[in-house]
């Protein structure tokens, strides 16, 4: 009975703490710029509801990521936020939430256990099949509207491990295949430049000094994107007679675009990931129920809608 | 040949076996590396060095001799101060992060007002630091970068702890400071005058329009930097008592070097070219980004130790760090020449880098053995 007293004190005790400990978020990556949007994102909705959360950088490390959810949930936060560095490393995660009974929500990356995911856990992001069939199907119409019917392109894809880089390239292979594209797509090379910009420069110019002739580069991200017209421009490339194409839509890419570098884009909603995510957490901490997949649409920019975007991220 | 030497316990002193510098054996490697990828381009019908093109002069592939050298000039230039700390016997794992770190602030300091005609989205502070002229940014960078050597150089020289942990402690500082600059976000959109820095024709103005190689600034930075501080180490009091330290720090202070002042001295100097990096690289990139240099410290180490510079100290030149480069940038082109994989680039640099320290330490050997 004593023991019973002891344990149902500790327990109210902890539980009393619990509520003023607020929402542990860990990131993938810091350095990251859309997941900075993304992160501040949720720190913009917790300061309007006066909530506390605590973030931190699992720096791409899926070892360090498990650590900081299991001291999220020794020190008895209500709910996590976790932007998973590997999303096939996510089921011990789910586990340990799930065994202190702390809601979980996934954010911006699917976790491979996304259709087994307990009751208080969720998934917040946007269809990464959509972001590059969006982004290849615009440059196609380009293409066709400039009268080609045949085009020679390189593709720049993002970290080799990554699942946002590895789906978007095969969206383009997706929309060849599906017969989606109004032109015919020969891709000379395949490389990666890591999502960096500098990478990407680097990579243009030694394609350029191959001398192969090429109508556009299909980038997995904007920053890519822009280092590879850079190089071109570097190069005295006019513009005019290719399309560049990224995702993302960040601030440096819009304004290319409205500089007429960069030709189509696509954005991907982060603070709505982060606020959205953040929300599904607070519900679930209460008792709520949610929507246990959350998709948050891709949005396709060119220079027509450009407009809208511009004060977006 | 044998009877003729002397030595203490077998070791023998052979002058006909110090003709040779080092540099050679990696100007050799070099030299192989580039004829290895110039077979593999003639076999799928192309060429690693020369021009295939009819539509461009020249007998030489102009554009991928630029990039070779474009693309390592930014790490490079961090590698010659990381030489001359290794050549002291230190080692500077800071510069990747000094160099992320400076470029968030210079670029805050180098911003324009508007941008397509609407106020920049990025700005950083008010209106005050909008449009200010292009000497700003680079002093406060190189201040920076200053600054940060000095802390590294003061606390390896004074507070006795090793190099590795003092300067590792600057790496995590600096990225965190970095980041913390603009809560992670990308600071952009320059100045068109900042943005001429790396993207100008630096050569034309150094050489009164006698010469031109437009928007290869950091290249032509690094080659000048490289003579400077090869002349400098090879021929200066600096260079003279950097190697003294190196190679016998016990010895370099009893013959009344102040050890402990060129050690900040040194630090200072590859903290500050850290920081030339910075100011090239956001110049070049017209943006900067927390993870800027991220692996930097460990490109430029791995291209000092490639080109001959002993770890241990003492041993080593500027032009075999420039040379190291060098073969780090024929592996990237080269293999990108040749459409291959990013993997394979990684497997094979790390193999060269260590293939390169075994060689040179059984030449040592070789060589002390007689």
């Amino acid at each position: 009975m004593k023991k019973i007293l002891i344990v149902a004190g500790f327990a109210s005790l902890m539980s009393t703490t619990a509520m003023a400990e607020g929402i542990g978020v860990s990131m993938a990556l810091f350095d990251d710029n859309f997941l900075t949007v993304l992160r501040n994102g949720i720190q913009k909705q917790a300061d309007e509801q006066g909530l506390k959360v605590q973030i931190e950088d699992a720096q791409n490390d899926v070892a360090k990521q498990l650590d900081q959810i299991n001291n999220f949930i020794a020190s008895g936060v209500d709910a996590i936020i976790v932007n998973p560095v590997d999303t096939s490393a996510t089921q011990a995660m789910s586990d340990a939430a799930a065994a202190a009974n702390i809601p979980l929500v996934y954010v911006n990356r699917q976790p491979i256990n996304v259709d087994t995911l307990p009751d208080n856990q969720a998934f917040v992001a946007s269809n990464e099949a959509e972001s590059g069939t969006l982004e290849t199907i615009q440059l196609c119409d380009n293409w066709a509207a400039e009268g080609k019917t045949e085009v020679n392109v390189y593709v720049m894809q993002g970290e080799l491990s990554n699942q946002a880089a590895v789906q978007r390239t095969q969206d383009i292979y997706d929309v060849i295949e599906a017969g989606k594209c109004k032109v015919k797509i020969n891709v000379i090379d395949q490389q990666t430049a890591n999502w960096s910009r500098d990478q990407a420069q680097t990579l243009m110019t030694n394609w350029l000094s191959t001398g192969t002739a090429f109508d556009g580069v299909i980038a997995n991200n904007d920053e890519m994107a822009i280092g590879a017209f850079q190089a071109m421009k570097a190069a005295n490339i006019d513009m005019k007679t290719v399309q560049v194409g990224g995702v993302d839509a960040t601030q440096d890419a819009l304004a290319a675009m409205q500089a007429g570098d960069l030709d189509v884009t696509v954005f991907q909603n982060a603070a709505a990931q982060g606020g959205g995510a953040l929300e599904a957490a607070v519900k679930l901490s209460k008792g709520e129920a949610v929507d246990q997949k959350v998709y948050v649409p891709f949005e396709l920019v060119t220079p027509e809608n450009i407009a809208n975007y511009l004060a977006k991220n | 040949m044998a009877e003729a030497t002397h030595g203490l316990g077998g070791l023998k002193y052979d002058p006909a076996k110090r003709t040779r510098a080092p540099e050679w054996n990696v100007f050799a490697a070099l030299v192989l590396i580039v004829l290895i990828f110039e077979i593999l381009n003639r076999m799928q019908g192309g060429s690693f060095l020369f021009n295939m093109r009819d539509n461009v002069d020249g007998l030489f592939n102009q554009q991928r001799l630029d990039i070779m050298i474009l693309q390592v000039a930014i790490v490079g230039i961090i590698a010659l101060g990381v030489t001359q700390v290794i050549i002291i016997g230190g080692i500077d794992l800071s510069s990747g992060s000094v160099v992320g770190a400076t470029a968030m602030v210079v670029m805050s300091f180098a911003q324009t007002a508007t941008v397509n005609g609407n106020p920049n989205p990025k700005a950083i502070f008010g209106d005050w630091a909008m449009d200010l002229p292009v000497i700003v940014p680079i002093a406060i960078g190189l201040a920076c970068g200053l600054f940060a050597g000095l802390v590294n150089g003061l606390l390896v020289a004074y507070t006795k702890i090793p190099p590795f942990i003092a300067t590792l402690g600057m790496m995590v500082s600096a990225r965190g400071a970095a980041r913390w600059w603009s809560n992670g976000q990308p600071v952009s959109f320059p100045t068109e005058t900042f943005g001429t820095l790396s993207n100008g024709d630096l050569l034309g103005t150094l050489t009164f329009g006698l010469l031109h190689w437009p928007g290869q600034n950091p290249a032509v930075v690094f080659v000048v930097l490289a003579i400077l501080f090869h002349v400098i180490m090879s021929y200066t009091l600096y260079g003279k008592r950097s190697y003294a330290i190196g190679s016998n720090e016990a010895a370099a202070r009893m013959s009344g070097i102040n050890v402990d002042r060129h050690k900040v001295l040194v630090y200072a100097i590859a903290g500050v070219l850290a920081a030339v990096a910075a100011v090239l690289l956001t110049s070049k990139n017209l943006t900067a980004q927390a993870g800027m240099g991220v692996m930097y410290e460990l490109d430029a180490i791995a291209m000092a130790v490639i080109g001959g510079i002993s770890l241990a100290g003492g041993r080593g030149s500027i032009l075999g760090t420039v040379l190291g480069a060098m073969i780090f940038s024929v592996i990237i082109s080269g293999f990108t020449s040749i459409k291959l994989d990013a993997y394979y680039q990684e497997m094979v640099k790390g193999a060269i880098i260590v293939g390169a320290v075994v060689l040179d330490q059984w030449r040592q050997r070789k060589r002390a053995r007689g």
